[in-house]
């Protein structure tokens, strides 16, 4: 049912600066237009991270992140977090806690129409973490214990040093609400690179990269982002419309 | 409108709920496999006539086995106990209650083993592995078993037989 909804959300997310801008295009009927480009450093902060933290007992994480324009199309970008997770099971209880960094590229697909700065953006990123995990308890699994009983280990056992890196793909938007403040969304999919496998044991939930599956080494994410446009540049442009 | 096309492939990838649930294919804790052989004929399997098993714990009190049933077959499964280095079981053969009294001919066989957990998977945890050190047949008047004979020490599977067991 869920699913339904983040549908209904992407659509309106995608079509709000969609439509703003065929409004924009009836009103301009000047043949020469001047205007104001500002760009430079924006940073921000993951809002999704922090409300998860306060909602989600299992979890505490906090990212900030950073991007910059090298050219109306391309944008170095960056990430920079920690984060917390436990991971209970009816047979697994443990813990990851680490840090990470992601930096990569994003690529503007976006034209905007005069004086605005949203942004229609795919890039990728190039993940690293580094973290601790602990398996604080379990419990045997075995179809056949109703006879002896459960066989259960609460010792617990902490893996130090642990290392992953990822790539990761991601698409989403940018849009400004107000001035210089950008509200932004994008959705990541992740292919784990390398990892140290904790003996007798393996990486739960990797800091930065998420939950990890048995069968596949690709991961998912989001971020829901609000940041704020440090305008280091402004460049009068001038351009020749329609 | 392709950016929405796009973000259907991502959702469809983002939104799939993953199986989380110990599949029941998955090799978790495997049971003591024992074969029964004919002791006049070494390489020949013989059936035992209504062989039933109980478990027998540490104070000897006797433990029902699920799902362990009266057949006359030539293999039985065991299930060890993980929280111990030794189990008991009664072997009965030709096990049967006649107006509420037991029928039948019980020996106990003890089985001691070292254990080691292992890690499965996120869905099934851990596991045992048990490494079988002896099995021996306690002394009773009337015997079935003859002899037994650890063939494999390391339990880590039900696919073949780690004991057997001639009668």
């Amino acid at each position: 049912m869920s699913k339904y909804f983040i549908n209904i959300f992407f659509i309106i997310i995608v079509s709000l600066p969609l439509s703003s801008q065929n409004q924009e295009k009836t009103n301009s009927n000047d043949s020469l237009v001047g205007f104001n480009q500002k760009y430079g450093i924006r940073v921000g902060f993951d809002l999704s991270r922090l409300g998860r933290t306060i909602f989600d007992s299992y979890y505490n994480g906090f990212e900030i992140n950073a991007d910059y324009r090298i050219s109306k199309r391309l944008y170095i970008a960056g990430e920079l977090g920690f984060e917390n997770k436990e991971t209970d099971s009816d047979y697994l209880n443990s813990k990851a806690s680490g840090s990470y960094f992601k930096a990569g590229v994003d690529f503007n697909l976006y034209n905007n129409w005069v004086g605005m700065e949203n942004l229609i953006i795919s890039g990728f990123r190039i993940g690293v973490s580094s973290f601790n995990q602990d398996r604080q308890e379990y419990k045997i699994y075995d179809a056949y214990n109703q006879t002896w009983g459960e066989v259960q280990n609460q010792e617990n056992l902490e893996f130090s040093g642990l290392a992953s890196s990822w790539i990761e793909l991601l698409f989403g938007v940018k849009t400004e609400i107000i001035n210089n403040l950008f509200l932004s969304f994008n959705v990541q999919l992740k292919v784990r690179l390398t990892e140290t496998n904790p003996n007798n044991f393996e990486n739960i939930f990797i800091p930065g990269f998420g939950r990890t599956y048995d069968s596949t080494k690709i991961g998912t994410g989001i971020n829901y982002s609000i940041s704020y446009l440090i305008p280091i540049f402004k460049k009068k442009s001038v351009i020749n419309s329609n | 409108m392709r950016y929405t096309l796009l973000f259907y492939l991502f959702l469809s990838l983002v939104c799939c709920e993953p199986d989380d649930i110990c599949s029941q294919s998955t090799q978790t804790t495997p049971r003591l496999v024992i074969d029964f052989y004919d002791i006049e004929n070494l390489s020949d399997k013989k059936s035992v006539a209504g062989l039933f098993a109980i478990g027998i714990n540490e104070q000897g009190d006797e433990i029902n086995i699920i799902g362990e049933s009266v057949e006359t077959r030539d293999r039985i499964e065991l299930p060890l106990d993980g929280n111990n280095s030794e189990s008991h079981f009664k072997l009965y053969k030709n096990y049967n209650i006649v107006d509420g009294i037991i029928q039948g001919n019980p020996d106990i066989i003890s089985v001691n083993y070292n254990t080691e957990s292992i890690y499965v998977s996120r869905a099934c945890g851990y596991k045992n592995n048990y490494s079988i050190n002896d099995l021996n047949i306690n002394n009773d008047i009337d015997l079935w078993i003859v002899f037994s004979d650890v063939i494999i020490n390391q339990v880590e599977n039900e696919n073949i037989a780690h004991v057997q067991i001639f009668h």
